[in-house]
């Protein structure tokens, strides 16, 4: 797939297509109703967000699992309160402190956060699936075939995340802990 | 030999640090948290300190703090672990046979790695919060609610007018003496009405029963009885057009 192929209105299309469209639509039916590929619609996708981004427009392109909807820029965020106020009780540190899990390691089980907090986690894993901030996306291939997390658009929006790659990184010796993590995790699924 | 940073009867001996500890600790939801919080609020680097050194601190706070007891078995089995590894190091330097089953012995380096992922998600959890909702992205808003369309029929005024009339047609309740009790009507008696009704020819228009109503209370009451029936499944109603004649018929099965 070569990026100098794509037509260049395919752009200009998913911009007018996505500014309509009420609910995230995925790479897949973005490729169908323009009749292109999928590869291609998503080259041409990233291509509008980079420039949305790049050029300070007042919208940006945000992308999670495979879903891309158009959202405002976080910088108007703030401003837009007036208009469409939302607002939210704020999350408990607990809260925060279960969907930092979720977001960083995600997909991850309940244990996985209980693991990582020390705490039982059950009622506030519940308080973030009922404000939507975080759902099932499915289940660990491992006995009890447990459930598996992952957050969602309404996270990134409250937060001010284009995408998941947008979150903030963490402590260098927390990475180097993430690979040993998995490691285990792995022993332990056996 | 350093000096132990750490020491319980130090800080119980310190009635400022007592004070500080009090209100500082006011809720630990979990053993990691108390355990990072000793070890930071003494500025001691979590990489190097030996985590021995913080068992007294914590056992003595847990003999003076109650502990969520939802989370008080992972409290105990840290504590347990604390008191394992600073009995360790008390011991002359001689390498521990190992447990019989080569496992379960609690380590200081796993308890150590399990706190620093801690910290790490903790303090992105707090970076998390400082910006939660602050600069928020907002989406288009759907147009409408998802309910279905409102049937596009045009509708002649005449039509909301005859309803109106209807309604008009039902009496007002005469107001009882004061000393008279007012008369109750029951979802079960209407639904006796209904089944009379219904005995004769298995069908009635719901309007007409309606019309014989002696007050709007009891017409809703009427109109709830036949609601009733219709989720027991002894009936069926069907009304094929606005405001037209609601038709009940009994089902078979509804045999009273």
């Amino acid at each position: 797939m070569n990026d100098s192929e794509i037509p260049e209105d395919l752009e200009v299309f998913y911009e007018a297509l996505l500014f309509i469209a009420e609910r995230p639509l995925s790479s897949t039916e973005l490729g169908e109703l323009a009749g292109v590929p999928r590869l291609q619609a998503e080259a041409a996708l990233s291509s509008l967000a980079e420039r949305l981004d790049e050029d300070e427009r007042g919208i940006r392109l945000q992308h999670h699992d495979d879903a891309w909807q158009l959202v405002t820029a976080p910088a108007v965020g703030a401003r837009l309160a007036a208009y469409a106020a939302r607002e939210e009780a704020r999350l408990s540190p607990a809260a925060l402190e279960a969907l930092a899990v979720v977001a960083y390691r995600q997909p991850c089980t309940r244990g996985d956060v209980e693991r990582v907090r020390g705490v039982d986690s059950d009622y506030v894993m519940r308080s973030l699936m009922h404000r939507r901030l975080v759902v099932e996306v499915g289940r660990r291939d491992t006995p009890g075939r447990p459930v598996l997390f992952g957050t969602t658009f309404t996270f990134l929006e409250r937060f001010g995340l284009t995408s998941i790659d947008d979150l903030p990184p963490l402590s260098s010796e927390a990475a180097q802990l993430t690979a040993l993590t998995d490691s285990t995790a792995g022993a332990d699924g056996e | 030999m350093q000096p132990i940073p750490v020491e319980a009867d130090a800080v119980i001996a310190v009635p400022i640090g007592d004070v500080e500890f009090i209100l500082d600790l006011s809720v630990f939801e979990g053993p990691l948290q108390l355990l990072l919080h000793l070890i930071e609020s003494r500025q001691l680097d979590v990489l190097t300190v030996p985590l021995a050194e913080v068992a007294d601190a914590y056992v003595e706070h847990l003999t003076r703090h109650p502990v969520d007891a939802a989370n008080l078995s992972e409290f105990v089995a840290t504590a347990a672990q604390l008191i394992y590894l600073k009995s360790r190091r008390m011991l002359p330097a001689e390498p521990l046979p190992p447990l019989p089953d080569g496992t379960d012995e609690p380590d200081e380096d796993e308890l150590r790695r399990r706190l620093l992922e801690y910290r790490a998600l903790r303090d992105a959890a707090v970076k998390l919060g400082e910006r939660d909702g602050i600069r928020p992205l907002v989406r288009r808003e759907p147009r409408d609610s998802d309910l279905p369309e409102a049937p596009a029929e045009p509708m002649s005024v005449a039509i909301l007018a005859a309803a109106l009339e209807r309604l008009a047609s039902i009496p007002e309740p005469m107001s009882p003496p004061p000393e008279i009790v007012a008369r109750e009507i029951t979802i079960g008696q209407q639904i006796g009405v209904l089944r009379r009704a219904l005995s004769r020819s298995g069908r009635i228009v719901l309007q007409s029963i309606l019309a014989r109503c002696q007050s709007r209370t009891e017409a809703a009451v009427t109109f709830l009885a036949t609601l009733e029936l219709v989720r027991r499944r002894q009936v069926t109603a069907r009304q094929d057009e606005l405001f037209g004649p609601i038709v009940v018929e009994s089902l078979p099965e509804a045999g009273t």
